[in-house]
């Protein structure tokens, strides 16, 4: 299964003719020593990028603002600076050999903040010279004065096409959607890349062995949730298939790359950090309610038979309706207050030899969820013990620690090591779709207090389904990781048309995942449920990266520069978990050696792709920059049958108004003109192709015998999904830079999607089958202003607006139907996991009652319904957009952020409501003042024979007012005098603190499967996200 | 002085420039080489096809099949999909549901959507017991064909696979008596071409265990008893009987269970986990709600099946709403039985009452009453002696009665019901339940399991060819 090696040796070659046309380029070297300083403070800058244009000589500043170069041609050079936040500045030197050359600099600041040079495959490059529209979060300002608790946040709402969207209880984690869904049966999450190595992301990353749940029944934890935001330095986004070519399969979902902090040169400082804050649910939740009323003939009202259906018909006579509402009794209610700390100190320094960032945290986060009242009554007053997860069964507790060092060990070599040690306990309410779980029982009960006493416990219900949250949290489901990233980066430059990296590194996660219900405790679930469980689940996964790369610069002319760049690059997965569980535990006894029936199994997950690629960029007159590459990868999840697969790429960016001819307004100062063409893939799953067998046992004639049993078919021709992207846009920097405009809008078409072909069951085999079958196309459009409206020295106002639509459409199955579920289908011509489901048409109260009654007779039914199963509209939202507002005051020093986040053109499914109508208890069925609309919605899925649920699928638009933040920067004056630091500042935020929408559940984010592989998320009697306000304190030493 | 330096460095540079392409052209040739080891994986999870070619793992896959067969009685499967044996008996009247699952709901008001999942499930497990035996029948034949009890099981396996599915499905099920190792599309058959399969497989089942070794006997009975249900199935009342007629009444094919391995559905649905409620003639919390046509299950408080209907304490099923009526006729690891010699006795008497000899149908009853062989984990009290009724219709309903109590959960009562609208001239509207439903709306029209829409990925099926009995 070879690599086209000769192809790629022919493109290589090219890399060895650069050589006799660089060699015009040596000569032996001199020095520059630059100081770089704020040309309105004329304060240092520290961490500004120095870089000799044409040759690979580069560095930074360190906090004194200075930087040395050495071993630079001699002769006219010139010298570009770039730094975050300032404008680009370009000199002109003369470089002598064996002397030192100073410079001095002062950069102004740019009224828009842009990221100056964006990470890409090869490299760091400048964000002009790239085709690709660049999404990039600079995380430290982010994280100065927004409410940011996980990476999750960090990500959410702060870059277009980017959606995010988050699981509720604390802890849980993201789906990430870049741009819309490529794949019909793979996952549609982004891959990761963390300091030049490839990073676990796994979604959904929790399995109990024994116990109600087996997962949480809900969101659970992502590994991207481990990493500590507060060490990141910025995160860039490559949106698709056009920019992420070079990160070969696997990359076709978008690649989100993540760079912590470096230390800079210079003295010790300190950076101290403190954060407390509450978390309050503020949602909506439904009523509960039952009719009580008599059937014909009885004298007694009773609640059970009737509802407003029956009442309609006649079949039953309402006496009363009851209500309640769990949430809205203080008493009842399993929300409370939460809370959040964090403590945080960093240290950065060293010389411009070695240089580090040490960074250490402890955070520690209870969530909303909390025993209520009436249960911590009974527990006192029996005496019982209150175990930490029933009292507040959702917690987090996370430690980081991290060193980064930088060493530049001579001018032609330099060595980076990264290292982060993250140590995670964290545990979870079994919710939504646990038949055990909160959401069962807080959403279920018939909407009075009056309803019992939990089966076989005999404590009382007060209103919940089948037994209260004491029950439910008796069980603790819990989770701790040790987790150890570490990567190296080697720069070599033998030559200064040369540089050579090597990037090695490991991402190494020790999971535990654990269930423990002590026997006489928690739900009657089952008859062996209340006998006690135990489960461990431990996991080791490895992300091993080795990265290899060498780019060659050099001029063919004064105006024509080129750099060519070839690449290796190898990734290894491997996961592999053990558990071990029992059930039937002795009284007391929370060991797995106690239990009576044992569970044990064992897991194995090896994946690895080796990936070559050759690019070759040219800068024509430093204003057109064109590339074009190509990446070919190998797997050992592709079919025998299948070798090695070519990812080609191509890009244009044009700073047309750098050309003499360019007229125009004058308040336009710049305008790029971008285009990308690439493709990428998706791998699928490490034994898609394989036919196999599974062991196992089973009881013959009454004794254990050994099992085979066929477990997938596989398919010898399985290859990855391949992406096609094209994307174009435009940037225009007007009025000084005050006012940028950034669009771009791409086309990209998956093809040999892979669809998990659903078999007949006739065939009496697996149930589906790996199948490279259809095409996937998304199209949209990205659009971001940037305008400085104030900046004086008592006001300032800044302004953001992003907006981004996507078109998502299944342009073929191939010979596959239509992939069917209850809710959602994947049907060509329409999105995937769209909503489909016969429409609710209209209804009209013909007789007056106040009510809709379902008649068999059309002319008296009063519910309407279509006759076809009919597309209802997206599952996830095709519309986004965001606007901040920044404001300061008083010299900068006071700061008012907002952050509102609108998304649209999509429906939510209300599938808490769908249950409640069948438990019953929900306001369409037993509310005798219930709305017209949920009476129908009703009537439609449980009483019409079309028994469709299409009134549950509701308008998902809305409004939050994501963010808001005040931040007070003190004086350095003040700070010293106060607290004898180099700064100080506060900053009082909020996150999820206001929502505008039309649907009529809890929140059309709330999705009880949101970290699922899935793209139908929906809410199942799922808790809403909850309200964050958090007092945050900043110190520098 | 430029030009001077120049000419003095290239000869490193060539050099650097030689060094760097050779080293390219190494590392690509040993990129190649590492290549297939780089990405060579070995999953430790994974059986391969070249390991199941061996004695023992013919063994290995009949088991396997066995576990599967077990999966359409009283079993179940990773992801706890129980068998048709249930939901037929919710479509029927041995179960009601109580559970909060809208699949079992729609099941028991008989308005069963195509997508249901659980039946899907069902389906499958069906589809797949006749598969994994075939397979295994393939591999004992070749590396070990002394096994004939073991293949002959397979063969039991099979048809009784087939004798489920065309008791409990629509017209129009995909099948074919040609087995391919491979996925084959084939073509709708109706429920008695079915039976034919079922008979097919069973009559080799019987060839093959025909030896006098124990487990030999236990397949050549469990095989005549189930040839004796298909026979009944396809009208052929004389053979049924004779097909059975070698059967003692204290017979029984079992599947077992074990808690390292699968316990028992019937059970861990029923009384363990409540989703289930021994069916009953008056429904409802307050028992208000008749329910025409069902038998009265819970109520009759007959020994065969002791049921519970708790007033306090632990009262409610699964869904916290609907008061459960749980049997204690099975535990978690009792064994339940395929077949046995009830079932036998039960087809002499039906094939005895359908020609008319209503002595000897009536004193094969009395005989089984008289002496009751034991249910599941119960040993039945004698019971009294039936009288005749007096009239052909009387006595029809007296023997599916009867029958219903001896085979409750076992899978048969839908079947049955359904032969008593083909065979014997009754409508769905006297057979099936009727009426208001406790949990909302009323009954609906099914009289069976739909062929669910999975199967439509086959090209050859559009649905169900008709739904009736």
């Amino acid at each position: 299964m070879p690599h086209n090696w000769r192809r790629l040796s022919a493109l290589a070659g090219l890399l060895v003719l650069a050589a006799p046309l660089a060699r015009a380029q040596q000569s032996p070297g001199g020095s520059l020593a630059v100081t770089v300083t704020d040309a309105a403070s004329t304060r240092p800058i520290e961490a500004a990028r120095v870089f000799i244009v044409g040759t690979s000589v580069a560095t930074a500043t360190g906090v004194d603002g200075k930087a040395t170069l050495r071993g630079i041609p001699a002769g006219p050079q010139t010298v570009r600076f770039l730094r975050v936040g300032y404008a680009e500045q370009t000199k002109a030197v003369t470089i002598t050999v064996g002397q030192t050359v100073t410079l001095s600099v002062a950069m102004s600041v740019a009224a828009i903040n842009l990221q100056p040079v964006v990470t890409t495959a090869t490299g760091e490059q400048r964000r002009v010279e790239i085709g690709n529209a660049t999404a990039n979060i600079d995380a430290a300002k982010v994280l100065e004065v927004a409410p940011v608790g996980s990476l999750s946040d960090l990500l959410n709402s702060r870059a277009p096409g980017v959606t995010v969207t988050t699981g509720t209880q604390t802890g849980t984690g993201s789906r990430i959607r870049v741009r819309g869904m490529n794949s019909v049966s793979l996952s549609n999450e982004p891959i990761w890349i963390i300091d030049g190595i490839r990073m676990t992301s796994t979604q959904a990353d929790f399995n109990t062995v024994t116990g109600s749940g087996g997962t949480t029944g809900g969101n659970n934890a992502s590994r991207t949730g481990d990493l500590n935001p507060d060490e990141i330095e910025n995160i860039e986004i490559v949106k698709g298939p056009s920019a992420a070519t070079l990160y070969g399969t696997d990359a076709a979902n978008g690649v989100i790359l993540v760079t912590t902090k470096k230390g800079r040169a210079g003295a010790a400082r300190w950076s101290v950090t403190g954060e407390g804050g509450g978390i309050q649910d503020r949602n909506y939740y439904p009523y509960a309610y039952s009719i009580f009323g008599k059937r014909p003939g009885e004298t007694v009202s009773s609640r059970g038979f009737c509802n407003l259906q029956r009442v309609g018909t006649g079949e039953c006579k309402a006496d009363s309706t009851t209500a309640l509402n769990i949430f809205g009794n203080a008493d009842l209610t399993p929300i409370d207050v939460g809370n959040r700390q964090k403590l945080g100190v960093q240290v950065s320094g060293g010389t411009e030899v070695l240089r580090y960032f040490v960074s250490v945290e402890d955070e520690k986060e209870v969530g909303a969820l909390s025993l209520p009242q009436f249960e911590r009554r009974r527990i006192d007053s029996l005496g019982l013990p209150l175990r930490p997860w029933t009292s507040r069964p959702n917690a987090l507790d996370r430690k980081s620690l991290r060193l980064n060092l930088n060493a530049t060990l001579n001018p032609k070599f330099d060595v980076a090591l990264t290292t982060n040690f993250i140590n995670l306990a964290q545990r979870y309410s079994l919710e939504s779709n646990a038949t055990a779980g909160l959401g069962s029982q807080v959403f279920g009960g018939p909407g009075t207090t009056e309803n019992g006493a939990v089966s076989g416990v005999g404590t009382p219900l007060m209103g919940y389904r089948a037994w209260t949250p004491y029950y439910t949290w008796s069980e603790k489901t819990g989770q701790s990781i040790n987790r150890f990233i570490w990567s190296t980066q080697a720069n070599w430059r033998p030559t200064t048309w040369l540089t050579n990296r090597v990037t090695v590194g490991n991402d190494w996660t020790g999971r535990v995942d654990d269930n423990l219900l002590f026997r006489g405790e928690g739900p009657p679930l089952t008859a062996t449920t209340r006998l006690g469980s135990r489960g461990i689940n431990s996991v080791n996964i490895n992300n091993l990266s080795v990265d290899a790369g060498s780019a060659a610069q050099y001029h063919l002319t004064s105006a024509l520069r080129l750099t060519t760049t070839v690449g290796a690059q190898y990734i290894g997965f491997r996961s592999q978990g053990a558990q071990t569980g029992a059930t039937q535990l002795a009284p007391g006894s929370q060991n797995v050696g106690s239990g009576t029936q044992l569970v044990v199994g064992e897991g194995t997950t090896i994946q690895r792709t080796f990936g070559v690629f050759i690019d070759q960029a040219i800068a024509i007159r430093e204003r057109l920059f064109l590339t074009a590459a190509v990446r070919s990868d190998q797997n050992s999840a592709f079919g025998t049958n299948f070798q090695s697969v070519l990812y080609p790429k191509a890009s244009m960016s044009y700073l047309i108004s750098e050309e003499d001819w360019w007229k125009a307004p004058r308040f336009i100062n710049s305008v790029r003109l971008r285009y990308s063409y690439g493709q990428s893939g998706v791998q699928p799953g490490p034994n898609d192709a394989l036919r196999f067998y599974n062991g196992g046992i089973t009881s013959v004639a009454g004794l254990d015998q050994p099992t085979v049993i066929q477990a997938a078919l596989g398919n010898e021709n399985l290859k990855p999904e391949r992406s096609a992207e094209q994307e174009t846009g435009f940037e225009v920097s007007m009025l000084n830079g005050r006012l940028n405009l950034d669009a771009t809008y791409y086309s990209k078409i998956t093809q040999d999607a892979l669809i998990s072909a659903i078999l007949p069951p006739s065939y009496g085999a697996v149930t589906s089958q790996l199948r490279n079958l259809g095409a996937v196309k998304n199209a949209g459009a990205e659009l971001s202003i940037t305008a400085q409206l104030a900046d004086n020295k008592n006001f300032g106002w800044n302004v953001n607006l992003a907006g981004a639509m996507n078109a998502n459409k299944v342009v073929s199955l191939g010979d596959n139907p239509p992939q069917i579920g209850v809710t959602s289908r994947t049907v060509a011509g329409y999105p995937i996991a769209g909503l489909w489901a016969q429409p609710i048409t209209g209804w009209q109260d013909k007789n007056g009652d106040g009510l809709l009654t379902y008649f068999a007779d059309a002319a008296r039914n009063e519910v309407f319904i279509g006759d076809s199963i009919i597309f209802r509209g997206y599952a996830t939202p095709p519309y986004s957009a965001t606007l901040t507002n920044g404001f300061e005051f008083f010299g900068k020093k006071l700061r008012l952020q907002t952050l509102f986040d609108y998304r649209g053109g999509n429906k939510w499914y209300n599938n808490t409501e769908r249950i409640r109508c069948t438990r019953p208890n929900c306001s369409g069925r037993n509310n005798l003042t219930a709305q017209l609309v949920d009476q129908a919605t009703n009537i439609a899925a449980n009483e019409a024979p079309a028994r469709t649920l299409d009134g549950y699928f509701q308008p998902g638009a809305f409004v939050r007012l994501r963010e808001a933040s005040v931040q007070y920067s003190f004086s350095n004056a003040l700070a010293s005098k106060l607290i004898k630091a180099r700064s100080l500042s506060v900053v009082l935020s909020g996150r999820n603190l206001k929502l505008w929408t039309k649907y009529r559940g809890t929140d059309p984010e709330s999705g009880f499967n949101t970290t699922g592989t899935g793209d139908a998320p929906q809410e199942f009697q799922t808790i809403g996200p909850p309200t964050y306000f958090v007092f945050r304190v900043n110190v520098g030493y | 002085m430029t030009n001077k330096t120049n000419t003095g460095r290239p000869f490193s540079i060539r050099r650097v420039g030689a060094a760097f392409a050779l080293s390219l052209s190494l590392s690509t040739v040993a990129c190649q080489t590492a290549n297939d080891r780089l990405l060579q994986v070995t999953d430790p999870d994974i059986i391969n096809p070249s390991d199941v070619l061996s004695p023992d793992a013919a063994i290995a896959l009949a088991n396997g099949a066995i576990s599967t067969f077990r999966s359409i009685t009283g079993g179940n499967i990773a992801g706890g999909v129980e068998s048709s044996w249930m939901f037929g008996g919710l479509l029927a009247d041995e179960w009601s549901t109580s559970s909060t699952f809208i699949q079992n709901d729609e099941t028991d008001q008989r308005v069963i959507q195509e997508n249901n999942g659980s039946v899907t499930g069902q389906l499958r497990n069906l589809y797949r017991t006749r598969q994994r035996a075939n397979e295994a029948i393939a591999a004992l034949t070749k590396v070990n064909p002394t096994a004939r009890a073991l293949i002959a099981e397979m063969y039991l396996a099979r048809g009784f696979a087939e004798l489920q599915l065309a008791s409990d499905f629509c017209n129009g099920i995909p099948i074919s008596n040609v087995f391919s190792s491979e996925p084959t599309n084939t073509n709708p058959q109706s429920t008695a071409q079915v039976f034919a399969y079922a008979a097919a497989s069973l009559d080799s089942a019987i060839s093959f265990a025909n030896g006098t070794d124990a487990p030999s006997v236990v397949i050549n009975r469990g095989a005549r008893v189930a040839r004796g249900r298909v026979a009944l199935a396809l009208g052929d009342f004389v053979n049924a009987a004779l097909f059975v007629a070698a059967v003692p009444s204290s017979f029984a094919y079992q599947h077992t269970f074990s808690l390292s391995s699968s316990t028992n559905t019937l059970w861990g649905q029923g009384l363990s986990s409540r989703r289930y409620s021994v069916g009953d003639s008056v429904e409802g919390n307050r028992r208000d709600i008749f329910v025409a046509n069902a038998l009265p299950f819970a109520s009759a408080r007959d020994p065969r099946l002791p049921v519970t209907i708790p007033t306090t304490g632990a009262i409610n099923g699964q869904d916290g709403l609907t008061y459960a009526r749980i049997t204690t006729l099975w535990g978690q690891l009792t064994a339940v039985d395929v077949a046995n010699g009830i079932d036998a006795r039960m087809i002499e008497a039906e094939a005895a009452l359908k020609v008319g000899n209503t002595t000897l149908w009536l004193s094969i009853h009395n005989a089984l009453r008289a002496v009751p062989p034991k249910l599941g984990d119960i040993q039945p009290a004698a019971l009294p002696a039936l009288v005749d009724p007096g009239t052909t219709e009387s006595r029809l309903s007296l023997q599916f009665r009867e029958k219903a109590f001896w085979t409750f959960g076992r899978g048969e009562r839908l079947g049955d019901m359904r032969r008593l609208i083909k065979q014997y001239g009754r409508t769905e509207a006297n057979t099936f339940p009727q009426g208001v439903h406790y949990k909302g709306g009323s009954y609906g029209k099914d009289v069976n399991l739909p062929v669910t829409f999975d199967e439509r990925n086959n090209p050859n099926f559009k649905g169900c060819t008709d739904r009736a009995p």
